[in-house]
């Protein structure tokens, strides 16, 4: 647009027009400077919100361990890495329990990487990340495993720094951008053919080549959408405030159109519909009845990190043991034992292990989801601990049943198994086998006192709710019970391997709770609904559900998650208040809607104008409107523009979802574009025909008419309620609006008027002009009345 | 009358103006959705739902009148009285909608 702009101005200056050249500079020099300082604002203010969603770290430093933000990591400090950790600096691996890393970010190579402490040969060096297996490099994600390190270079002198890569992936394109750079490749395609065409016409009727030249040039940069990024960006950086405001953090502008599209809400259970402060209720001996003697165990077979203050970190349910025992003054109990191994935890097996020793015996302690610890249980330790009874095919289904009772009243259990176990180099998930069973631990974890409200608030606004979670079918049953979810369906992660894509699709439509699903299968539920046609948002915050929030047309997870979690999201939640998700859902409603009254008020309005100047250039013997005069109308109509992401938007607009969709734009541009053209032609009637107006004044009057419609439209566009006057405008919009309208016509009066070629308009002029714009406001809203009806909202 | 060359021409393009929003409604409410569920007998419903055509047709016989007889008077007279029936009409429109 501004090389069209300059080629225009240098052809003005080179072939006699000065004033013409000097005027369209200073046009594309304020154009610039409007545009530069809206998006940097727009820019840092989101720059400003972003840095509010921190990454912690776990170090130790004199000795002591502490989680740290981390950018307070220097070089030497000992770093100490879990599963869903993104690694805040280079680090030299000491120590390692089957750590797998993910180093795409760096490599572009999806397969995660075994990562240890051995060294790599002497003489050898590494000269790409995967090769230096003993390293861990910033960016990267922890995928498995457990590891520690010293960190040797942070910021940007990391291999991350150096490469000076963005932080996140390249998202894949969202709806609304595509629509956008859709829509403008439209216009831009419109505008050539049409700017040739007009340029024809004019040289061949015989207007001076340069003038015809010249006036081409203007109406094509009438129509070009030039204001499109930048009312995009203060739009969405404007409800990235308010949804900030609503303690919503916005990380990717794009997401807020896609959380206005959603209509399919999948969630994660724990910590997002739950309030996510887990607390152990109970410890529950092998049978759910006996004495007993499990909390020693759980308390070594345990990630939580206890730092010095007393504070607990770390996985929240291996914290809520700690806090369990701190509280009743039971952590001495765990003192007989001391961890000599790990096999880390992971989403295949749903359970981790230590190897600890008590006494000169060494065991190994197993620890997860009672189905899964059941299955590797040869025993039973009925009697307290001392004695193993067989684990018969009948007793295990008791157990089983009576955890499922404990389910169905909201608890979450985990088994504890152990057994003696020899001595050796490593340990592996094969040696969790013929287990003893030791008991239970009991985890309450009630649903938040606002998300009923808050689900039944996106029903309303045609959103549907789905729940995926890691948890089992009973639990996930108790919380939909308890929040109001109505269930349609039910299925577990078993259910879902053998079924074909075709019928997993099917599933994924009419399923409500996704149980024992892993992360891969949340993913496939995310894709599968997407292919559905549904626009899906996913709310999580564990590192299960990273891929699923990646997928998501809109990833949401709150400030407590893991850090790959946040990472993934599109947007954060501070607070953990629900509310704010259907509020954030609303704010994304009104930045689509008003975006889209800025296409339509370029479609409808505007380039119906440019159409006209066209058809009128072709039979009239002068230009229509001189070309800086066409310039300076659509630098003012841009500015009338600024303020339409602050307006307001029909609380009926946010009802329901809402798509970009080009054939509703084109069939609007078709109906409504012709009708400001009636008015542009109505005024050349009147000029020629009543006034018998020389070439200035027909010019002018065009000018005034042209600018009065094209600005004072958006009244009309901006709602679909009729009559128009009952939809109160923004504040903002109505003044700047009314403040340009009120500049272009005292404009013809003023000497800078006088410089662009504008002569006073007759008294008569303005009375025509009022009733005529009365009119056409009157006649787009009656319009509006039948294309509404036909062509729906 | 001054550019009286031009009158044809004028009264070509502001036909063309008004008689192709008109031909996109006909091709919009050929294409509506639902259109199978129409009710085939409702013609006044027809004729209420195109209200908006007869609006325009009117005003482009009030425009081409008053200003072929140059009368500026007649002009806003003509304006005034169509809008107080498009007032009127998007008002009981209005109202049926928010009903």
């Amino acid at each position: 647009m501004f090389l069209i702009l300059f080629v225009v101005a240098v052809a003005s200056g080179v072939l006699g027009q000065p004033q013409q050249a000097a005027v369209i500079l200073g046009i594309m020099g304020f154009s610039v400077v409007l545009g530069f300082y809206n998006e940097f604002r727009a820019e840092r203010a989101v720059e400003e919100l972003q840095r509010r969603v921190s990454i912690k770290a776990i170090v130790m430093r004199d000795g002591k361990t502490a989680e740290v933000d981390s950018s307070s990591i220097v070089p030497g400090d000992l770093l100490q890495v879990y599963i869903g950790d993104i690694v805040a600096a280079d680090t030299r691996i000491v120590d390692s329990k089957e750590l797998e890393v993910n180093e795409s970010l760096l490599t572009g190579e999806s397969f995660a990487l075994e990562k240890n402490a051995e060294s790599l040969g002497e003489g050898r060096s590494a000269s790409t990340p995967a090769e230096a297996s003993n390293m861990l490099f910033m960016g990267t994600v922890v995928v498995r495993g457990t590891g520690r390190g010293i960190v040797v270079s942070t910021g940007r002198s990391t291999a991350f720094g150096s490469i000076s890569k963005s932080l996140s992936r390249a998202h894949p394109e969202t709806e609304f951008q595509r629509g956008t750079r859709r829509y403008g490749n439209l216009l831009l395609y419109l505008t050539f053919f049409l700017a040739i065409g007009i340029f024809g016409f004019n040289a061949l009727v015989g207007h001076s080549l340069l003038n015809s030249l010249l006036f081409a040039l203007a109406v094509a940069i009438g129509i070009v959408p030039e204001m499109m990024p930048g009312i995009v960006t203060i739009s969405l950086s404007s409800g990235a405030h308010k949804m900030a405001e609503r303690q919503v953090l916005v990380k990717r502008l794009a997401s807020i159109e896609n959380l206005g599209n959603v209509d399919v809400l999948c969630t994660d259970k724990t910590g997002t519909l739950t309030e996510g402060k887990i607390a152990m209720e109970g410890v529950l001996g092998p049978d759910l009845k006996s004495e007993p003697t499990v909390l020693p165990m759980a308390l070594v077979c345990n990630v939580a990190v206890v730092g010095g203050d007393g504070r607990v970190t770390g996985n929240q349910m291996d914290a809520a043991v700690w806090e369990y025992a701190i509280k009743r003054d039971l952590v001495k109990s765990a003192s007989a034992f001391s961890k000599v191994d790990e096999v880390p935890f992971d989403y295949e097996r749903r359970m981790m292990s230590v190897i600890a020793r008590r006494g000169g015996e060494l065991f190994i302690i197993t620890k997860g989801a009672p189905e899964s610890v059941l299955k590797r249980c040869g025993g039973i330790a009925l009697d307290g601990g001392g004695q193993r009874t067989a684990m018969t095919g009948e007793l295990a289904k008791d157990i089983e049943s009576d955890v499922t009772s404990y389910s169905r009243e909201g608890l979450r259990v985990l088994a504890v198994a152990c057994r003696s176990i020899e001595g050796k180099g490593a340990y592996s998930p094969d040696d969790e086998s013929d287990l003893t069973l030791v008991g239970f631990l009991s985890f309450t974890d009630p649903p938040k006192k606002d998300a009923a409200q808050a689900i039944s608030k996106l029903k309303l606004l045609g959103v549907d709710t789905k729940i995926l979670t890691g948890d089992n079918e009973v639990v996930a049953r108790k919380t939909c019970d308890d929040i109001a979810v109505e269930v349609k369906r039910v299925v577990t992660g078993d259910d879902l391997v053998p079924m074909n894509w075709a019928d997993f699709k099917a599933v994924a439509e009419e399923t409500t709770i996704f149980a024992r699903v892993t992360p891969d299968q949340k993913l496939e539920v995310i894709k599968a609904l997407k292919e559905n046609g549904h626009v899906v948002a996913y709310m999580g915050d564990g590192v299960n559900d990273a891929p699923a929030l990646y997928e998501a047309d809109a990833g949401i997870s709150v400030d407590s998650a893991v850090d790959v979690s946040k990472e993934a999201a599109d947007i954060i939640l501070l607070k953990k208040d629900l509310g704010v998700l259907a509020a954030g859902i609303e704010e994304g409603r009104r930045t689509f809607g008003n975006t889209m009254k800025y296409v339509n008020m370029g479609t409808s309005s505007n380039f119906g104008n440019m159409f006209s100047a066209a058809a009128a250039s072709v039979f009239l013997p002068f230009l229509p409107m001189l070309p800086m005069q066409i310039l300076f109308m659509n630098l003012l109509y841009n500015v009338a523009n600024l303020t339409l992401p602050t307006d307001n938007v029909d609380p009926e607009y946010t009802k329901w979802p809402r798509k970009w969709d080009i054939g509703f734009i084109r069939n609007f541009t078709l109906f409504f574009g012709p009708f400001s053209s009636v008015y542009d032609f109505l005024t050349f009637g009147i000029m020629l025909f009543i006034f018998g107006a020389p070439a200035p004044l027909f010019q002018t009057a065009w000018f005034v008419e042209s600018f009065w419609t094209e600005v004072l439209i958006i009244f009309v566009i901006r709602t679909w309620r009729v009559p128009f006057f009952t939809s109160r405008p923004g504040k903002w919009l109505t003044v700047l609006t009314l403040g340009c309208v009120a500049f272009g016509t005292v404009l013809p009066f003023t000497q800078l008027g006088a410089l662009m070629g504008f002569v006073p308009l007759p008294p008569q002029f303005w009375v025509l002009l009022i009733l005529m714009t009365i009119t056409y406001l009157l006649l787009v809203d009656a319009g509006k009345v039948f294309f509404y009806r036909v062509c729906g909202y | 009358m001054l550019y009286a060359d031009l009158f044809g021409w004028w009264i070509a393009t502001i036909t063309w103006s008004i008689a192709f929003p008109i031909a996109v409604s006909l091709y919009l409410y050929r294409r509506r959705p639902g259109k199978q569920h129409a009710n085939p007998e409702r013609k006044l419903g027809l004729l209420r739902d195109f209200t908006f055509v007869w609006f325009l047709a009117g005003l482009l016989v009030l425009y081409i009148v008053t200003v072929s007889q140059g009368s500026a008077l007649l002009f806003a007279v003509g304006n005034i009285v169509v809008e107080a029936l498009l007032l009127l009409y998007v008002s009981r429109s209005g109202k049926e909608a928010a009903a």
